[in-house]
């Protein structure tokens, strides 16, 4: 055993060995559990379509090529649906974002009139809701519905983030801002300057959340966007793609069949396509992950 | 002072250093003097004189109900009962003056036929919607003026009186074009007999009660603005604007207040569905679709509806169940992957167990789809074609396991941040003790991830009637809905799926908030007695 010797030159023993076997094996099978689909999803869309349909793709791509790729862009509901996607995820948040900061800011301020009541107002919504038809009537009402505005204004003040914010601004110490405004500058040049580029940490993780959250989305679109088909998100799409494929799945007519085996490649295209952003801000993710972000907003 | 000492000092010689003494000291003085006007404890004594200005209560009481009746203008934007646009039945019910602006198609969505055939004229309908944009322009005047600038000292309050004046005016004009448009509509001599028949018939055009309500309210604040006005034309007046930082603190925040209210608030109003016999399509609701608490019965003797909601609560407890009884199993990641020494294992464990949380329902469902569906990866690798997908054995279990493998790894991040808070000493003093790995666990890293533990486990309780429904509506089919078909997901399908049952889902709806709040309480009240402190 004196093989197996630990950093600080303790010999393990069968036990711990053991315990390592399992404990590795285990990590190692959910890690891959984790991490094929993924792979497997990209290599069913790298593949010649003929071997994917007879099933002949499994752990390696067979007949490479990227015709899937061109013929989603070639697809204007697709690119449509991608550019309606991108537009939203980037409005909503920097508008979220933005107010966030402003608002964990104001309601850091004591001398705000009647500050207790409007930070009630605002954070008291985060422990109630309305239920989903009185929330579609009222963004119906609004005009909200087959409308563009329907994916961003709603997410403009967040509570739970306004909180995150507010947290982290007072932790700045106040003497930065008190010198601010001893020089003259007002609470708008004292956010732009001090509090905005100190709280960059705090608005880079929300920023990240919150466009994961917009790119992900998909029932608001399913509810709001009935009849603007030009309006759809990404998700939307492939969630219509999905039980198309499905309904044509169930279907035994070899219609049906050769119809699924068409939306199948575009379906996976188009999956492949949403995920790629997301792996994408993922590295800049890993940064924030064991800040304990968490933890503070739930008083852990 | 430098040119006047400058001037002396040509004057006698003696008298330059005394002067220059002086100037130091004046500077000095001067520049204090600044420091203090520019900074925080800037003196209001001018403003608190322009206020003492006011002796008058009667102004003090007009600038609030000013801002009241702004403020219902704003307000009363919203609501498609108060539209003072509505001037004809061609114009989509349930539309707020605000979502005419928003849309001129949707404000002609149900005119293309009588605009191809000549029974109106598309000019009538330009008016009116320009007329909507003159209005939505006049009232961000009155609030500028009425709200905004009212807050100021009184050099803002003579802009924001201009502001009011300039904003009712417009508001008037705006009213008048509405009007116009409703004239045009009834005077049908001129037209083709074809065009006066079908106007008749189909148009409807008259003024709407908001109409009258707004018309009223823009006299009101025109008519006590020039009150106020007036009163201020007496005074003397501030030479420089200013507001005091509590009231620019309050205006800076009002805009994100506004829509809290909007769309957090204003869907509450929505509750009143559940009193009333609505379906989509029917526009306002008037007072003989009221039917008081009809449905709230319909939900407890209606036969078919409560066997659907038993069976929609059982499958909602259930899969709440089996979620809060693995809660656990995130902790035990965590303390598992923290006794892996191996830092790279461990970051590659970390990278790939979070991705799946970052993506929708929508992409798990596609992957379960290449992999498990009749012709996917699996029935491929064992040469059978089963369909896992339609399968309702252990139906609970696999929604479970997808939350779980969407889940997991990003779960266990805060307990591994909470571990590596965990004080080392703990841990030596345990070794020296002679406590084995498995005893270390149990007696010093569970109890220090206990709290964290009870709080997450307390807001799940909370929460066990919130399923989520982008899960179960996407995995989902024709056979497995009876045993996936959770509480949202319920409600959801009670109106989206072709039934347009509105008052009965807002029932089920406002139940379940109600319920929820409550849990919230108990599960708060229950974490002080448990460990000091709430989780809100």
């Amino acid at each position: 055993m004196a093989k197996f010797k630990s950093k600080e030159g303790f010999a393990y023993k069968p036990g711990d060995i053991i315990f390592y076997i399992f404990d590795y094996l285990i990590f190692g099978i959910f890690t891959l559990s984790c991490f094929f689909p993924f792979y497997y999803l990209f290599i069913t869309t790298i593949s010649s379509n003929d071997a994917v349909n007879k099933g002949l793709v499994r752990f390696y791509p067979i007949g490479i090529q990227f015709q899937n790729y061109i013929d989603i862009v070639n697809r204007s509901e697709v690119l449509t649906a991608f550019l309606v996607t991108i537009a939203r995820t980037i409005l909503a948040t920097a508008l979220m974002v933005f107010a966030s900061a402003l608002v964990g800011y104001l309601v850091t301020k004591k001398e705000m009139w009647h500050r207790t009541f409007i930070y009630r107002f605002i954070f008291i919504t985060m422990y109630f809701n309305a239920g989903l038809i009185p929330w579609y009537m009222n963004m119906s009402m609004l005009g909200l519905t087959n409308n563009f505005l329907a994916y961003i204004i709603p997410g403009i003040v967040a509570p739970y983030n306004i909180i995150l914010v507010k947290t982290y601004v007072e932790s700045i110490p106040a003497e930065l801002e008190e010198s601010a405004q001893m020089d003259g500058a007002g609470f708008m040049t004292v956010f732009l300057r001090i509090i905005w580029p100190l709280s960059k940490p705090i608005l880079a993780t929300i920023a990240i959340f919150g466009a994961v959250g917009n790119w992900n989305s998909f029932t608001d679109s399913l509810m709001l966007m009935q009849q603007s088909q030009n309006l759809r998100t990404l998700q939307h799409l492939l969630y219509n793609y999905l039980t198309m494929s499905t309904s044509l799945n169930e279907n035994s007519s070899s219609a049906a069949f050769e119809a699924a085996r068409s939306v199948v490649a575009m379906k996976n295209t188009v999956s492949m396509v949403s995920i790629i952003p997301i792996l994408m801000v993922y590295p800049f993710m890993m940064k924030y992950f064991e800040k304990g972000i968490m933890l503070g907003a739930v008083k852990g | 002072m430098a040119d006047n000492s400058k001037e002396q000092s040509g004057v006698r010689e003696e008298d330059v250093t005394i002067k220059t003494y002086t100037e130091v000291s004046s500077d000095l003085a001067n520049d204090l003097s600044a420091a203090k006007n520019a900074g925080k404890t800037k003196d209001y004594t001018k403003e608190k004189h322009d206020e003492k200005a006011y002796p008058n209560k009667f102004t003090q009481v007009t600038y609030w109900v000013m801002r009241v009746v702004a403020f219902l203008m704003l307000f009363l934007t919203l609501f498609p009962a108060t539209n003072p646009a509505y001037v004809t039945k061609l114009i989509p019910q349930n539309t707020s003056i605000l979502a005419i602006v928003s849309s001129y198609t949707r404000l002609t969505q149900n005119c293309t036929r009588a605009f191809n055939k000549g029974y109106i004229t598309e000019a009538s309908f330009k008016t009116l919607y320009t007329g909507s944009w003159v209005y939505i322009i006049a009232l961000v005047l009155i609030v500028a003026g009425v709200i905004v600038l009212s807050l100021g000292n009184s050099k803002f309050k003579r802009l924001g009186a201009a502001v009011t004046l300039g904003g009712g005016a417009l508001s008037i004009v705006s009213l008048l074009i509405m009007k116009s448009v409703v004239d045009g509509f009834n005077n049908t001599a001129n037209l083709p007999e074809k065009s006066a028949n079908w106007i008749e018939k189909n148009v409807g055009a008259a003024l709407p009660s908001g109409w009258y309500m707004l018309l009223a309210f823009a006299i009101a604040i025109i008519v006590l603005q020039l009150i106020a006005f007036a009163m201020l034309l007496k005074m003397p007046c501030a030479t420089v604007f200013e507001m005091e930082p509590k009231f620019q603190l309050f205006l800076l925040i009002l805009p994100f207040a506004f829509l809290a209210l909007v769309f957090s608030y204003l869907p509450l109003w929505g509750w009143r569905y559940a009193f009333f016999d609505y379906e989509s399509g029917d526009g306002e609701l008037t007072k003989d679709m009221f039917v008081g608490l009809k449905w709230f019965k319909f939900l407890f003797q209606n036969e078919a509806t409560k066997a659907n909601l038993a069976n929609v609560m059982k499958n909602t407890l259930g899969l709440s169940f089996i979620g809060i009884s693995t809660s656990w199993l995130p902790m035990v990641f965590a303390i598992f992957l923290s006794e892996i020494h191996n830092s790279h294992f461990k970051r590659i464990v970390q990278i790939f167990t979070t991705i799946p949380n970052f993506i929708s329902w929508v992409l798990v469902y596609s992957i379960a789809f290449i992999l498990f569906s009749a012709d996917g990866l699996i029935n491929s690798l064992m040469g059978t074609s089963t369909m896992f997908l339609m399968s309702t054995s252990h139906l609970w279990l696999k929604m479970w396991a997808w939350g779980t493998w969407k889940g997991l790894g990003w779960s266990a991040i805060i307990y591994i941040s909470a571990i590596s808070g965990i004080d080392q000493q703990l841990y030596e003093a345990a070794t020296v003790d002679g406590a084995g790995r498995f005893q270390k666990m149990w007696h010093v890293t569970l109890p220090g991830l206990l709290p964290t533990f009870i709080v997450l486990l307390v807001m799940s309780i909370a929460g066990i009637l919130s399923n989520g429904m982008d899960q179960y509506l996407v995995f989902s089919n024709a056979s497995t809905i009876d045993k996936l078909n959770v509480l949202d997901l319920y409600v959801y399908k009670l109106v989206f799926d072709g039934n347009g049952l509105i008052p009965l889902s807002t029932v089920i709806g406002m139940a379940k908030s109600i319920i929820s709040i409550i849990l919230l309480f108990i599960a708060n009240t229950a974490s002080k007695a448990i460990r000091g402190s709430g989780i809100i």
